[in-house]
């Protein structure tokens, strides 16, 4: 399987004076089609790996290659094609606009896009009916539940036809019975659609219906599953 | 992959509606400044376009009012409150005639045809066979066929023609009881004229030829054939010493353009001590009041602009914050920083352009409603039927709307910029 992203010895600090070393030499390749879970306790630095993996952010030290091209001497305005074109973003805070409808709130990425009115639109209630909520596409975002938004988010994620989904937390603000059903939508675009499925999240549940679980602790990825981090695990269920 | 332009400026107003109030005030704010500078603009266009169309019915090309530039600098010395030395050679008390000798210089200038000393003549009232009403004017005769009159009904009285002839104000064909003013047309009317050694009253009889519209030009004055001129002016000085009867204060001076220029001529004068002024000059110093008043409320205008941009920079200030994680968002879906800017930008211009479109629209309605009151019975423009105090063109509104548009754009730049310029992990971590 081709590779579509990957890392070699990835370093980030932030800070100029008081340096802090989020990301200290990560190597990773991820292939096409496949569904990734990076687990990590907040702080072991899951989430900038995340941002500089989908490209909006770039490394201190270290190479990122998507679909086999170095990101770091790509330019900014291929970087945001790239961004646009090949990828969905899932984030956990939804990021929808409560008082735009449902409908306009899918079209963004394709109005970004420049993609005309009337093509928009039609992909916009395809994506809407893949996640079920074709009914919902006049409602104004504040009228749905949680999950409901969600899944608006997810057809937003996947309305440009991305190769690949990136989900941060994605049931991290919902209860287990709504969280299951935005995780059977995810894993089924990734069966059935063929799209790399990348989910940043501290949910052992969730990460285990991955294909591959990359732990990170510290800013590295560990080999065994971070032992505090299931401990914790066990505690809450 | 570029967002379509249409997108970026329907994104933008979508925008601006989402918070109506702070929109609605803000183009408020603009609408104050360019509702003062378009009003301005219409008020310095219709006096200006009245003058030029005064002037040019007047003509008065090749024709000059001469004085003592003398008079000149007395009057600028009249505020001073200092002693003034007396210097013999300064002659003061003479300054204000011209002497034989300066009129015999004066026609030796190039291009000077003819000069003929301005003398000063007075009627004590006017009337009419038709009525025993008697009636205040003041006269002036016709010193050069370079001028015309604005005439209503009839012709301009003669310079040249030994006619006594004169052409009336309007409303006073009606006063002396004739019909109409066609009716008072070859009519005969009497003067009173007093003599000045003895002070007694004799009456000398004019032919109507003429009714006078409204103009600047008049200004209340009946103009009479210089011939009838002259004919008043010696009834009022029978008996009157001729060096005291001829002193000349003014002169009308008649020179052929093609020989030399007005400027030329002006030049010349000054160097006899004269100043010569066209009738282009005499109806600019009206302007130069209007102009002093229209150059301050532009300023004011121009305050209240400054104010807005402040108003556009704190509105997009205020509206980048709210937005953050939007302009986050769609960042991270591949919106380009100089999209950004340009949304924000387009959010800019159009309160310019919203502000200065109100701007105009008032100031339309308000402009045509100060018309047509003003023009409106016993105000100051009644008589001048011709005259917009304010005149709107289509290029002057769009030329203000599209340097309003700029100005917001340039007030717009500093929120833009600081929404361009936004991370979009640090806008979308911010809560």
């Amino acid at each position: 399987m081709t590779e579509v992203i990957g890392t070699k010895n990835l370093h980030k600090t932030y800070g100029k004076r008081e340096k802090f070393e989020a990301l200290r030499g990560v190597d990773l390749s991820i292939k096409k089609g496949e569904s990734v879970a990076i687990i990590g306790k907040s702080g072991s630095g899951k989430s900038t790996l995340m941002h500089i993996l989908a490209l909006l952010d770039t490394p201190t030290k270290g190479l990122v290659s998507i679909y086999g091209e170095n990101a770091t001497k790509l330019r900014k305005n291929k970087l945001n094609h790239i961004r646009g074109d090949q990828f969905g973003f899932v984030f956990q805070q939804f990021f929808m606009n409560s008082n735009d409808s449902v409908l306009n709130n899918v079209i963004l990425p394709l109005k970004i896009a420049g993609v005309g009115k009337r093509e928009r639109r039609k992909r916009a209630l395809e994506a809407l009916k893949t996640v079920e909520l074709i009914d919902k596409a006049k409602n104004k975002g504040n009228d749905l539940s949680g999950g409901q938004k969600q899944r608006v988010c997810i057809a937003r994620a996947i309305v440009n036809n991305p190769d690949i989904i990136f989900a941060d937390e994605p049931t991290g603000n919902l209860d287990s019975a709504t969280g299951a059903t935005i995780e059977k939508l995810l894993f089924g675009l990734n069966k059935d659609k063929g799209i790399t499925l990348i989910v940043v999240t501290h949910d052992a549940d969730i990460a285990k219906k991955c294909d591959r679980q990359i732990y990170i602790s510290d800013g590295k990825v560990v080999n065994k599953p971070d032992e505090n981090l299931t401990e914790k695990k066990v505690e809450e269920s | 992959m570029s967002m379509k332009f249409n997108d970026i400026i329907s994104t933008a107003n979508s925008n601006l509606m989402r918070n109506k109030g702070r929109t609605l005030l803000t183009v408020l704010a603009i609408f104050i400044g360019s509702f003062t500078i378009i009003l301005n603009v219409a008020i310095n266009t219709g006096v200006n376009s009245f003058i030029d169309k005064q002037v040019e019915s007047v003509g008065g090309e090749g024709y000059l009012d001469v004085a003592p530039a003398a008079m000149i600098s007395q009057m600028e010395a009249m505020g001073s409150s200092e002693p003034q030395e007396y210097l013999p050679e300064e002659n003061s008390s003479a300054v204000q005639s011209i002497s034989e000798e300066t009129i015999k210089k004066t026609e030796e200038i190039p291009g000077v045809t003819s000069v003929d000393p301005f003398r000063m003549i007075s009627a004590e009232y006017i009337t009419s066979s038709n009525t025993d009403k008697r009636f205040k004017l003041d006269i002036q005769g016709m010193g050069t066929d370079k001028i015309h009159l604005d005439i209503a009904e009839g012709r301009s009285p003669s310079a040249d023609n030994p006619e006594s002839e004169i052409a009336l104000l309007p409303n006073f064909a009606t006063a002396l009881g004739f019909s109409s003013d066609a009716d008072a047309i070859g009519k005969t009317i009497t003067l009173a004229i007093k003599n000045r050694a003895t002070g007694k009253l004799s009456n000398i009889e004019a032919t109507v030829v003429g009714i006078q519209a409204p103009s600047v030009i008049s200004m209340g004055r009946t103009w009479i054939s210089q011939h009838l001129h002259e004919e008043v002016f010696k009834m009022m000085n029978v008996g009157v010493p001729a060096e005291i009867a001829n002193l000349t204060m003014a002169l009308g001076v008649d020179f052929d353009p093609e020989i030399a220029s007005e400027d030329e001529v002006k030049q010349a004068l000054e160097e006899i001590d004269l100043i010569g002024l066209s009738v282009a000059d005499e109806i600019g110093m009206v302007k130069t009041f209007f102009d002093i008043i229209l150059i301050v409320f532009s300023i004011f205008g121009g305050i209240a602009l400054l104010a807005a941009s402040i108003g556009i920079i704190n509105t997009l200030f205020m509206s980048v914050q709210e937005r953050t994680r939007e302009i986050g968002l769609m960042k991270a879906m591949g919106l380009s920083s100089a999209q950004v800017f340009l949304s924000f930008s387009f959010e800019a211009i159009s309160l310019g352009f919203w502000g200065s479109a109100l701007g105009i629209g008032v100031s339309i309605l308000v402009g045509s409603a100060a018309n047509s009151i003003f023009h409106g019975p016993g105000m100051f423009l009644e008589d001048f039927p011709t005259f917009n105090l304010v005149e709107f063109t289509f290029q002057n509104c769009a030329i203000i709307a599209l340097i309003i548009m700029f100005i917001a754009f340039l007030a717009g730049t500093l929120p833009a910029r600081r929404a361009a310029k936004q991370n979009p992990i640090d806008a979308l971590r911010y809560e």
